[in-house]
């Protein structure tokens, strides 16, 4: 009972001060008491000693004065005399009786007083009243007897003593009494301090007993929080306390602090370990993960997703990125738009939403051997200065707890940061990234720059010393540069009428070539795209189909190609170049080139070199490493079996002088071509060098090819003084010779004159034409992202090109806008501005390709928007010119798609150091 | 310029004190690398390898050239670091057109009468050199009988020279340079591309061979009929670049070509066993 009831410390010193205060009472009314009875008895004794001394006295005065009041009326015989003694004699009875009474108690006087008693009365009946009686008789002789006898004498003295005696036993028993008081005093005196000793003792007990309840109590409050605070806040720990008192309100108000510093210590805790878990993570789906990982568990969430916002505007959307214990993909949506949804509403409101008891949920949380309901829901927004960033959604078995809650609460702010931190970072490390490489690059150049200056210096002081030499030199060169001004002049007038001269065939070829090429141009596009057939809407025929038109076309091209060389060469557009070939090298080469075609068609390939060659030749290697090529091409495509040989040899001088009169005082090379392959029909022979000539119509369907080879093998060797000679028979074979003189600089001009070199790629055989036959480099990919969404402008006038290029283009998702003409393309860069790049064909009509790059470059908002300009494939003049005009780059038609692709990445990425 | 001002700082008191402690560090981190590597950098100019140094020091956050070489010599890997750091990467592809340009109309014509050429890139960082070497000889049609050879002290470049790839980023650049160099074909077809380098053919790649050389402590390892070193020897100091010439002269064929970059010059001692080719080119044959 005692124990539950509630006692606070001001009742406990209350109580204490009220039983001290109590004990002190008591004592104080027991002293009091015993004085009091001590008094009493003490006014008792008192009293009752002095009438005893009184009584006593009156009796031995009466009795005295009785005897003196006889003698005197003995003597004198007056009456008045005798009125003492009748006094004496009526009142010392009542003396005696009153002393009788008092000393009742004590026998011995008792007895004394009897004694007196008996000596007075007997002094009266035997002294007194006989010898009054004699004085009233005057019996004088009675008297004298009386006298004589003396009897009174002897009873008065009796009486005398007896009164000593009295007297004496009085004094020795108030002594007595005096004593007895004293005793009763001196044990009052020792009680008194006895009850103090007790009283202090109680007053003791009940303050140590109050001041320990109190004391230990808030000492042990004290020492679980000194605990708690040299525990480097360990807060687990709770004060215990017994009593039931403030110090109980105290601990329990304390208690509770700690409880709630302990959630708000796991709160930070878990705060912090959420906010750790961020550092080192660069990449938003690895965080939104991390987050995941961390958070649910701390909340006791069986499942979760993250959401992110991507987009901007009302393309907004919430994208799920990451999930906790998902059940399978199916499991949460993967998206939502704002609004949409808790997840969107979230996102809009701002605001978590806590969804408890759901009564059926599609979503179950999945274990090795249960599927569980989930209980709860909790939908809270992450945000970031005030702008949602991401909604999180956690599910849980159990309810969500308000500790989760506002844990939760919390870490939406960190994390909100975290977040934005993250895809802050990634931005920021792309930037580094950059600006590191620029920082590299530009101290790199800073070096180098501060090297040259260095250089510089030291150049200078070499120019000092030499500037003197320097200056004789000038006058020198300043008189042979008049010279060659003058010079020049002529060379220019000269070459002006040449140019002038030329250009009409030029102008025509290259007419002719883009005439050509433009529709074959679609045709490859389409028929590529077709047989990629990409979208599978063609069945495996068609494809095969579309593919066949493909190579037709792009034989069709080779076709196109040859008559261009042709008639370059027939028009007298090439140019030598005469230099020292080395003659032992030549089937060297031929058999690195043809080894593999031989060693894949089982044919021996042999080349020989017979002694007596002259080392060098002076000629143009390379016309006559073409011409070689041709021939062997030529000699491996009509053999089946056998072989193929190349044979060097001097030619015979006589055999010179028939075939090359002009040639025949210098080295004239022989150089034959046998092969065992069908042969050529003698009536034939002279018809092969004819351009499109081959032996018949199967010839051609049989083993390919334009028949344009030897044609263009024979003009070359024409143009290099040289001729071909050809013997065969029908089954056993053919021999091309190749006769070749050596020929100086000056030989070669009159052989070919020197105009404007029209023709670039024509001089190399073997270059590959055409898409299809390029080979896809290692690593290079079919990698889009470039492309998406980039806007590029089409400025071409043929619809059949257009219309490929825009398909080939729009199916790697770039933007494409065409223009017609350059004065549309000018007027769609002035209303739309913003393209990516520019592909500018370059014949338009209206206005051309070169005038419209021309006025895009003078515009300083477009001039570095890349132009690339396509061009007729042969025109080195063209691209000059386009070049000049302001294309970036160029590509020839028929474009190579993938080539056009490859160039395109290259103008659509963003550049660094220039 | 900068030289100047550097100078004058170095000039009072305190400042000449520390910068002789700096050269001394310097030095033994220098010879610390030599020693634990066999690189050797202790004769490249100075002015260029501090800035280097420092470079790294500041990345690291590091306060003494002397905790660098401890760093090189107790943490793996580190040394590599710093041998990366210390060689030179800047290249580009067709660097200085007009040299490109003036090879193919003056030097060109010259290596056609050889049956086989052998071409020496010396110090060629990435490789952009001797690709770029190798598309002028297919157009000039002796890439065929063309052998390229690309060296570089530094392995890891050497590594990625021969992977033949380099950044889309860059590539407009080398369009233009191509162009200027007066490129004859069409510079997209010799590459393909994906969406962060592109990848030069094949063909180009086949007769380039790329090893690791070093300037410094490697001999010579064949004949070349050109050797190109073009903004290397600016890093070198006099002694070095007298041995870089004395290496490149040996080298040389006879009649063989060197080219030097646009700011370097022939060494006064070898000026006489030279013919400067093309006078402002800085291309000289080799008496």
């Amino acid at each position: 009972m005692l124990r539950e009831m509630r006692i606070n410390i001001r009742s406990k010193i209350a109580i204490g001060y009220l039983l001290i205060i109590c004990c002190l009472g008591v004592s104080i009314v027991v002293v009091t008491e015993r004085i009091a009875s001590l008094q009493e008895e003490i006014g008792t004794l008192t009293s009752r000693d002095i009438e005893i001394h009184n009584l006593i006295a009156s009796i031995r005065y009466h009795a005295i004065s009785m005897e003196s009041s006889q003698r005197g009326y003995l003597i004198t015989g007056s009456d008045a005399d005798l009125v003492p003694y009748t006094d004496g004699k009526a009142k010392w009875e009542a003396g005696y009786n009153s002393l009788s009474q008092l000393i009742s108690q004590q026998p011995g006087m008792k007895n004394e007083l009897e004694e007196i008693k008996l000596t007075i009365e007997k002094w009266i009946d035997e002294v007194g009243d006989p010898a009054i009686e004699l004085r009233k008789r005057n019996d004088s002789a009675g008297m004298i007897r009386f006298f004589t006898e003396e009897s009174g004498r002897t009873s008065l003295d009796a009486l005398k003593e007896r009164f000593g005696s009295l007297t004496n036993r009085q004094i020795e028993s108030t002594r007595l009494h005096i004593l007895g008081l004293d005793n009763r005093n001196r044990l009052l005196t020792v009680s008194l301090y006895v009850m103090l000793a007790v009283v202090a003792a109680v007053a003791f007990l009940i303050v140590s007993f109050v001041s320990g309840s109190i004391v230990n109590t808030i000492k042990r409050v004290v020492k679980t929080i000194a605990e708690i605070a040299s525990a480097g806040g360990d807060l687990t720990a709770r004060i215990e306390v017994r009593t039931k008192d403030e110090i109980k309100d105290l601990a329990d108000a304390t208690n509770q602090l700690l409880a709630s510093l302990e959630t708000e210590n796991w709160i930070k805790t878990k705060v912090a370990e959420v906010a750790t878990m961020n550092q080192g993570i660069t990449e938003l789906n690895a965080l939104a993960e991390a987050f995941l990982a961390k958070v649910a568990p701390i909340v006791d969430a069986a499942h979760g997703l993250f959401y992110i916002r991507e987009g901007s505007g009302s393309g907004q959307r919430l994208v799920r990125i990451a999930s906790y214990a998902s059940d399978s993909d199916a499991s949460g949506r993967s998206g939502f738009r704002m609004g949409e949804g808790l997840i969107g509403q979230c996102a809009q409101d701002k605001r978590p939403f806590l969804l408890n008891k759901l009564p059926e949920h599609d979503v179950k949380i999945v274990s090795g051997l249960a599927r569980v309901t989930p209980q709860s829901l909790l939908v809270f927004p992450i945000e970031f200065e005030g702008k949602v960033e991401a909604v999180v959604e956690f599910a849980s078995v159990t309810s969500f707890s308000t500790q989760h809650l506002k844990l939760l609460e919390q870490i939406e702010d960190h994390f909100g940061v975290a977040l934005n931190n993250v895809a802050g970072r990634m931005e920021v490390e792309r930037l580094l990234s950059e600006s590191r490489q620029l920082t590299e690059e530009l101290q790199a150049q800073t070096e180098e720059l501060q090297t040259q200056s260095e250089e510089l210096q030291l150049q200078q002081e070499e120019m000092r010393i030499t500037s003197e030499h320097l200056a004789e030199q000038k006058k020198f060169a300043e008189r042979k540069t008049r010279e060659l001004e003058s010079a020049q002049k002529e060379l220019e007038a000269y070459s002006e009428e040449l140019r002038k001269s030329s250009q009409y065939k030029s102008n025509f070829l290259a007419n002719m070539s883009h005439e050509l090429r433009t529709p074959l141009n679609s045709i490859l596009i389409l028929s590529q795209l077709l047989s990629e057939n990409e979208n599978g809407t063609l069945s495996e025929e068609e494809a095969g189909y579309a593919a066949i038109i493909h190579t037709s076309g792009n034989d069709l091209l080779a076709l196109i190609d040859d008559i261009l060389d042709l008639s370059k060469v027939e028009a007298g557009k090439i140019t030598l170049t005469i230099d020292e070939v080395n003659v032992s090298e030549i089937p060297e080469q031929m058999k690195l080139r043809f080894d593999s075609v031989a060693n894949s068609k089982g044919l021996a390939f042999d080349c020989r070199v017979i002694d007596g060659v002259p080392p060098l030749l002076h000629t143009d290697g390379q016309r006559l490493q073409q011409i070689l090529t041709n021939l062997l091409s030529n000699a491996f495509k009509f053999t089946e079996r056998g072989s193929v040989a190349l044979t060097v040899r001097s030619a015979d001088p006589h055999k010179v002088q028939e075939a090359l009169p002009l040639h025949a005082s210098g080295d004239v090379l022989e150089i034959a071509v046998t092969d065992t392959g069908i042969g050529i029909p003698e009536q034939k022979q002279e018809l092969i060098f004819e351009a499109f000539r081959q032996v018949d119509g199967n010839t051609n369907r049989q083993y390919g090819g334009t028949g344009l080879g030897l044609s263009i093998c024979r003009e070359f060797a024409k143009l290099l003084g040289g001729t071909i000679e050809l013997t065969s028979r029908v089954g056993e074979g053919s021999t091309f010779t190749l006769y070749v003189p050596s020929i100086s600089g000056e030989q070669a001009e009159r052989l070919a004159s020197a105009y404007e070199e029209a023709a670039a790629a024509v001089m190399m055989p073997e270059t590959p034409h055409v898409a299809a036959d390029r080979p896809q480099t290692e690593g290079a990919d079919k990698d889009d992202r470039l492309f998406k969404g980039k806007r590029v402008l089409l400025v071409e006038d043929d619809d059949r090109n257009v219309y490929a290029l825009v398909r080939a283009l729009e199916q790697k998702a770039i933007e494409v806008k065409v223009a017609g003409n350059g004065k549309e393309c000018l007027r769609i860069m002035k209303e739309e501005p913003g393209f990516d790049l520019v592909l500018m064909d370059v014949m338009m009509p209206v206005m051309d390709g070169l005038e419209t790059m021309g006025v895009i470059r003078r515009d300083p908002a477009l001039k570095d928007t890349p132009i690339i300009a396509l061009t007729a494939k042969a025109m080195k003049s063209d691209r000059e010119k386009c070049l000049e005009a302001g294309a970036s780059d160029y590509i020839s038609k028929p474009l190579n798609m993938e080539q056009l692709f490859s160039l395109m990445r290259v103008w659509l990425t963003k550049q660094v150091g220039h | 310029m900068s030289v100047e001002r550097e100078d004058k700082h170095a000039g009072s008191g305190t400042n000449a004190a520390q910068s002789e402690r700096e050269k001394l560090e310097i030095h033994l981190l220098l010879e610390g690398i030599y020693s634990a590597s066999g690189f050797d950098f202790r004769n490249y100019a100075r002015s260029s390898l501090r800035r280097r140094i420092y470079h790294r020091m500041q990345l690291d956050g590091l306060l003494t050239v002397t905790s660098l070489l401890e760093k090189a010599l107790h943490e793996p890997g580190y040394l590599d670091l710093l041998v990366n750091d210390f060689s030179i990467k800047v290249t580009e592809m067709f660097r200085d057109p007009s040299f490109f340009r003036l090879f193919r109309q003056r030097v060109v014509p010259e290596l056609r009468r050889y049956p086989e050429i052998r071409i020496w890139h010396a110090g060629c960082a990435t490789g952009e050199e001797a690709y770029s070497m190798a598309i002028l000889l297919q157009e000039e049609g002796l890439l065929e009988r063309t052998k390229l050879y690309g060296t570089d002290m530094n392995e890891q470049v050497v590594r990625s020279a021969r992977e033949g790839r380099f950044p889309l980023k860059r590539m407009q650049a080398y369009t233009k340079n191509y162009l200027q160099a007066g490129g004859a074909g069409e510079f997209s077809s010799y590459y393909s591309t994906n969406h962060e380098y592109a990848l030069f053919d094949p063909s180009i790649k086949a007769n380039i061979t790329f090893a690791q050389h070093n300037l410094a402590t490697d001999r010579s390892f064949n004949e070349f009929h050109v050797i190109l070193c073009r903004n290397v020897l600016i890093y070198f100091d006099a002694v070095l670049q007298r041995r870089s010439h004395g290496l490149f002269y040996d080298s040389l064929a006879p009649e063989g070509f060197i080219g030097l970059g646009h700011m370097e010059t022939m060494a006064a001692a070898y000026k006489a066993k030279y013919e400067e080719w093309i006078p402002p080119g800085h291309l000289y044959r080799k008496k």
